[in-house]
């Protein structure tokens, strides 16, 4: 044999028991104390089909960010609204004929989305809280 | 000694544990998120199962090809043949004709409420182009001439229309292409999903934790506010389609027009609605592709909004076909058809009366 | 590393039979008795605590390596590796550790290496998924281990001591 192992269990086998134990206890404080998180709340962007980005919004730059396609560009911003649960991203201005993606506002939950249909660039919204009044998805 | 150890080792090993690893999630559980612009709206494709990707993906092929089709500017297409070919028959094809056909019955049902031939009407005001006007009632009385279902011929595989007829689809595009996604979940086993093509959705199975899928409806009076909403759905298996005045419209002189053409004016309908949703049930058994369920709510979505009130209700007792309704009127009320009551949720912060209807 | 053939062979037949192994596991699905996803038996690593002790660390390692490239091929499979790799070296290390304290017994070390297995494979699903989800199942896996490592620990005290009288691990 390389080694010889010691085939009994002994005192020292002990403290590596212990130290998985304080291993397992710490990460369970550490991440089961924070809820029902499916991952921080995220914004994805797509132009013309294909990810572009993927930024948790805790860390979207206190300007704005462009997204552009198909030649238009969208100025993106993030919005820290004081009632509810805080950071949402709306279209501050873009040179689109429709101003669609404008009109939509600021949104704030998972799922939801802006679109520019000229542009081809859709930003939606994943993971976050889970919202138990949220619907999956919106008709009209 | 030997043969004992190694029967010792063949019995410890089967029944021995060792270790854990990851894998990948639950086949059940794999979900397949996909977003595509297509026919001129935002589709979102959420499904589950196995092969959630590849149903994603074919969905997407799907409803690439049907755009291109039923596409009324691509010469290459049918549609745009049969516009331009000065009354003669052209051959559409076994899928195309028996869209027509589903349009042609549609257009029957409602006394013309619903009008594939409206097309040019709905291009005069601009809604096609790239700028809107109103054009004068000389003009649509020229254009209205040329609508109707009396201004198709079908048959067999081919269609003809009166010369200056022309046809959009449009108005079941995505109705038929929820059909045939219909078809490809079916045929995927996919177990849940929820397909959303612009204001058409087709709730497929339910919730991953079991309760039905939750659809909101928007509220008409805040169109830009994403968490504004006239009602909540909770649907398991069910088509559902929203119309409505305010998801397109433009404003000119102080008065609003939107993109809803009542085909007996020419005009856009004025029928006191401000939304019509139109529900009904997805029978898995009766998937197969052709224009189904997922048709008819998107055809009587238009037509019910352009009837009003009392003629769609009116239709909807007849029990000519089955489904429910949700209707957002001008004067502040929901009504909600009795057979959905029980999956509709009143939304308190609306400001909406609501009442059920039977 | 210079291999006489007596070892090489040694190693091919590990290889071939961790592998077999962890294609074995695929009849005893413990996701039904424990429902955490892809929880599965990793039997491969008797072989791999063996190797260790009897062949010493390079050629356990070779034999890891092995199999987890041939492991992930035969599946059809390669984003497996990165999993198998990951957890399978992080154990392989902290293995080598704790075996050259001296202190240990087998027990310790599996023990050791089964925690480290699960820690790496929850790594490599955190690099894959891009955020930190995989971490929740974590205390589960660990507390686990510590059984699965003890039996992974006893299987290999039984092994050592039945093959004890044999010459398979002479030089």
């Amino acid at each position: 044999m390389k080694l010889s192992p010691k085939l009994q269990p002994c005192r020292w086998d002990g403290l590596v028991v212990l130290l998985v134990v304080v291993l397992a206890a710490a990460c369970a404080l550490a991440v089961w104390s924070r809820g029902t998180d499916t991952g921080e709340l995220t914004a994805v962007v797509t132009v013309d089909g294909v990810e572009t980005e993927r930024i948790p919004l805790k860390e979207f730059p206190d300007g704005e960010r462009t997204y552009s396609g198909n030649g238009y560009t969208l100025h993106v911003r993030l919005e820290a609204s004081q009632g509810e649960t805080g950071l949402g991203l709306y279209v501050a201005a873009a040179d689109c004929p429709t101003q669609d993606c404008v009109h939509t506002g600021t949104i704030t939950r998972a799922g939801q989305s802006i679109v520019c249909l000229p542009a081809r660039v859709i930003i939606r919204l994943e993971g976050g809280t889970v919202d138990r009044d949220a619907p999956d998805v919106v008709i009209g | 000694m030997r043969r004992f150890a190694a029967a010792l080792l063949a019995a410890l090993m089967t029944v021995g544990l060792c270790g854990c690893s990851w894998q990948t999630e639950s086949p059940d559980e794999a979900r397949e998120v996909i977003q595509v612009i297509a026919m001129d709206t935002v589709m979102i494709f959420t499904t589950y199962g196995e092969k959630s990707t590849h149903a994603d993906y074919l969905s997407e092929d799907e409803v690439r090809r049907l755009e291109s089709l039923l596409s009324r500017t691509d010469e290459n297409s049918v549609i745009w043949q049969l516009n331009y070919a000065g009354g003669l028959g052209i051959d559409v094809g076994e899928e195309v004709c028996g869209l027509m056909e589903a349009a042609e019955e549609y257009a029957m049902v409602t006394d013309g409420a619903f009008d594939i031939t409206i097309a040019p009407v709905v291009s005069a005001w601009g809604f096609t182009e790239e700028e809107n006007r109103v054009p004068s009632q000389e003009e649509l009385d020229k254009l209205l001439a040329l609508v109707g279902p009396e201004h198709i011929t079908l048959a067999d595989d081919a269609a003809a229309l009166t010369p200056g007829t022309q046809i959009d689809l449009g108005g079941i595009a995505k109705g038929y292409a929820s059909d045939r996604i219909a078809e490809i979940l079916q045929e995927n086993n996919i177990p849940r999903a929820t397909i959303s093509l612009g204001g058409n959705v087709l709730a497929w199975g339910d919730r991953p934790d079991g309760t039905p899928w939750r659809v909101g409806i928007q509220d008409p009076k805040d169109p830009n506010n994403a968490n504004a909403f006239a009602g909540m759905l909770h649907l398991t298996d069910a088509f559902a389609v929203t119309s409505g005045g305010y998801q397109r419209f433009f404003e000119k002189d102080g008065k609003t027009y939107h993109h809803i053409i009542d085909p007996a004016t020419g005009y856009p309908a004025d029928s006191g609605l401000t939304s019509v949703t139109v529900v009904a049930d997805c029978d898995r058994d009766e998937v197969d592709g052709t224009p189904g369920v997922g048709t008819m709510c998107d055809a009587l979505s238009t037509a019910l909004f352009v009837m009003g009130e009392e003629k769609a209700l009116d239709f909807w007792r007849s029990s000519a076909y089955d489904f429910d309704l949700v209707l957002v009127t001008e004067d502040g009320r929901v009504v909600v058809t009795d057979g959905i009551a029980n999956e509709f949720e009143e939304i308190k912060e609306s400001g909406y009366s609501y009442e059920v209807v039977s | 590393m210079k291999l006489t053939t007596r070892q090489l062979t040694l190693c091919a037949v590990l290889t071939a039979m961790a592998l077999a192994l962890s294609y074995l596991e695929n009849f005893f699905p413990l996701s039904l008795a424990i429902p955490i996803p892809g929880i599965k038996l990793g039997l491969a690593n008797i072989v791999t605590v063996f190797a260790l002790y009897a062949l010493g660390p390079g050629q356990a390692l070779l034999i890891l390596i092995g199999r987890c490239l041939l492991g992930a091929v035969f599946a059809g499979n390669m984003n497996a590796l990165i999993f198998s790799l990951l957890g399978g070296v992080t154990a392989m290390l902290v293995m080598i550790l704790l075996s050259r304290s001296g202190r240990l017994s087998v027990y310790g070390v599996s023990i050791g290496g089964a925690a480290a297995h699960n820690c790496g494979q929850v790594a490599a699903a955190v690099l894959t998924l891009g955020n930190t989800a995989p971490c929740y199942y974590l205390p589960i896996l660990l507390g686990v281990s510590l059984f699965t490592g003890a039996l992974t620990g006893l299987v290999a005290a039984c092994l050592f001591r039945a093959l004890a009288h044999t010459g398979l691990t002479r030089g």
